[in-house]
């Protein structure tokens, strides 16, 4: 079941398009990575979502409406007050209970690993610490949808690790909607990729179905030695390039089809310890979509 | 009138002010952040009466 | 309502833990003393700095009490308003300028509640500061020159409260609609001081205006105003407080998408 409809989103300012007939579905229970540039029109799309904004034309439909919690990419907590009295405010503004609010917030503390400072001020919270009662105040209300803006880019790698360990621990019971410009983290937790350049979107599809749609039809054959590699490579016209004690070979149009190479390695077996298919990165994707003209 | 009397009706004016003062002068060496160099901040707390103080709260202190 | 609660704490906590609560009483209080004490020693001060001949000597009537209330208001028009302003500047526009408000806003945020917990706060805040100003100034002025009918006083202090809600309100209305605090504290006092200019210079013309609310309370301490003009004055005046709040809910709410992100 989809969570989530956008239809033809839009969002102008002035003569500047920001945001460009966007139009995608978020299914239940599945996380999507909104891949880009900066400047790409992720941020504007996440405040629309998250109600902040008001899209110039197109509608983003959901079906539960209190059920969204946003995470914006530099969180900003009012210094005065203490991790627990800004997460008990948050909670009680998203319409629980007193009593109910308190206990999810020490709870959701606990879980984000801020236990040890309910009682100290924001204000002299490090980065890390900030961004943590940031996804605090996300998911305190456990809302159906939650919706993060580059959650983890501004985190050291360590703090990277361990945000990105709490996410997928939600994973499954929240639909997660998350922009990011690294595309390593993309690669761990997503089910569903949109690639949004310019405003537009630009490619969408599951992980597998673009990786497919963009992997390279190369075969790369291990040889034992660097001299079986060049040698295979000189036999044949293929076009082939020697990497070190590998070989990557283009199949398709530009090389032989892959029985011709099979038939031709069976002949000397004993040179070759392996062969795989190419698999694409989500970089390298990136790298051919974001380049396109 | 006596010397007694004059200090007496002074006294609550130079209290307020040496405690406002003082306050925030504290705050400002406690202050982490405060909105330009501390040095500038503790000169017109100390030198600038009753509007140095207030300028420093409502300008200076960023509400940490 | 819950929500009402909620911000209202929020308001009151940041009021408290950033000492608005305790600091702006204490200005005002500290102009009260301060207006009566330099009447007191007037003479002294003039015969110090002023260099007249030797045997040359001053005579100046001492002041009337009610004047040196009336004087402190006076003041309070300039000091206490600029402080106010500067204080509250950033009630709304500052929570958007600086992000904070984001994490208000992406809940199903009630902006009238918003709006009326930093209106009661900063209003509350003002009032405390107005009385405690004022009554210090009284007792001063009982102890070093006479006693000012104490009715009397209540109608100022009174008068001269509306006058304060006001100018809050005022304030918080532009930090609603203006986009940061600097502009919000701009617009309130050029509107406040241009406008009284007006009322200073054409305002024989008529006699209803919440502009003339200051003067009317000064006048509580003599003879009184005129009950018509003051009452209507007085009524215009809290339906424009009124008429501010809820332009400042409506602007609350409509600026919401102007929060950085």
């Amino acid at each position: 079941m989809n969570i989530l409809e956008v239809d033809k989103l839009t969002k102008r300012y002035g003569s500047e398009v920001a945001v460009s007939n966007l139009s995608f579905s978020l299914e239940e229970g599945t996380s999507t990575a909104l891949i880009g540039p900066n400047g790409a029109g992720k941020t504007t799309t996440l405040s629309i979502l998250a109600g902040l904004l008001k899209q110039t034309s197109g509608t983003a439909d959901w079906k539960n409406h209190s059920g969204i919690g946003f995470l914006p990419q530099h969180p900003q907590l009012f210094p005065w007050l203490t991790a627990l009295e800004f997460l008990e405010m948050a909670a009680r503004l998203s319409g629980i209970a007193a009593r109910e609010a308190r206990s999810r917030s020490i709870e959701t503390l606990q879980f984000v690993g801020l236990g040890s400072a309910l009682n100290k001020k924001t204000g002299t919270f490090s980065g890390g610490m900030k961004q943590r009662l940031g996804l605090a105040q996300a998911i305190v209300h456990r809302p159906k949808l939650l919706l993060l803006d580059e959650p983890v880019s501004a985190l050291d790698p360590t703090g990277r690790r361990e945000i990105m360990n709490l996410l997928k621990s939600l994973q499954h019971d929240t639909t997660i909607l998350y922009s990011t410009h690294i595309l390593n983290d993309a690669e761990e937790m997503t089910d569903q990729v949109l690639f949004l350049r310019r405003g537009q979107l630009v490619e969408q599809g599951s992980l597998e179905e673009v990786k497919a749609r963009y992997a390279e039809p190369n075969i790369r054959i291990r040889f034992q030695d660097v001299r079986s590699a060049a040698h295979f490579v000189e036999q044949h016209n293929w076009n082939a390039r020697v990497e070190g004690t590998s070989v990557l070979l283009p199949l398709g149009e530009a090389g032989p089809r892959m029985e011709e190479v099979l038939s031709v390695l069976s002949k000397d077996a004993t040179a070759v310890s392996g062969i795989e298919r190419q698999q694409a990165t989500l970089e390298e994707i990136f790298l051919k979509v974001a380049g396109a003209e | 009138m006596d010397q007694t009397t004059l200090v007496l009706l002074l006294l609550p004016i130079i209290a307020i002010q040496l405690g406002l003062m003082i306050f925030t002068l504290v705050d400002l060496v406690k202050n982490p952040n405060p909105n330009g160099p501390k040095w500038l901040w503790a000169i017109l707390i100390v030198f600038v009466n009753i509007l140095g103080p207030i300028l420093y709260l409502v300008i200076g202190r960023r509400n940490y | 309502m819950t929500q009402f609660n909620v911000l209202l704490k929020k308001e009151w906590r940041e009021n408290f833990r950033n000492y608005k609560v305790f600091w702006i009483p204490i200005v005002f209080i500290l102009f009260g003393i301060i207006e009566p004490v330099t009447n007191y020693f007037m003479p002294q001060i003039l015969d110090s700095v002023g260099n007249l001949p030797d045997g040359a000597v001053i005579e100046i009537p001492p002041p009337e009490p009610e004047e040196i209330l009336v004087a402190v208001m006076g003041q309070y028009q300039l000091i206490g308003i600029l402080v106010l302003v500067l204080a509250y500047m950033g009630s709304v526009a500052g929570e958007r300028k600086n992000g904070t408000a984001t994490l208000l806003y992406v809940r199903p945020l009630s902006y009238r509640s918003y709006f009326l917990s930093k209106w009661i706060l900063a209003s509350a805040v003002g009032m405390l500061s107005v009385w405690s100003g004022l009554l210090a100034a009284y007792y001063y002025t009982f102890l070093l020159f006479e006693r000012v009918d104490f009715t009397k006083f209540l109608k100022f202090g009174a008068t001269y409260s509306l006058w304060i809600l006001l100018i809050v309100s005022l304030v918080l209305l532009m930090s609603a609609v203006l986009p940061n605090a600097g502009l919000a504290a701009a617009g309130s006092l050029l509107l406040i001081f241009v406008f009284q200019l007006i009322d200073g210079l054409l305002g024989t013309y008529w006699t209803v205006s919440p502009l003339k609310i200051p003067g009317y309370a000064a006048q509580w301490l003599l003879d009184g105003p005129k009950p018509e003009d003051f009452w209507w004055t007085a009524g215009i005046g809290i339906l424009l407080i009124f008429a501010m709040i809820l332009a400042g809910i409506r602007s609350s709410k409509a600026n919401a998408s102007k929060t950085k992100v």
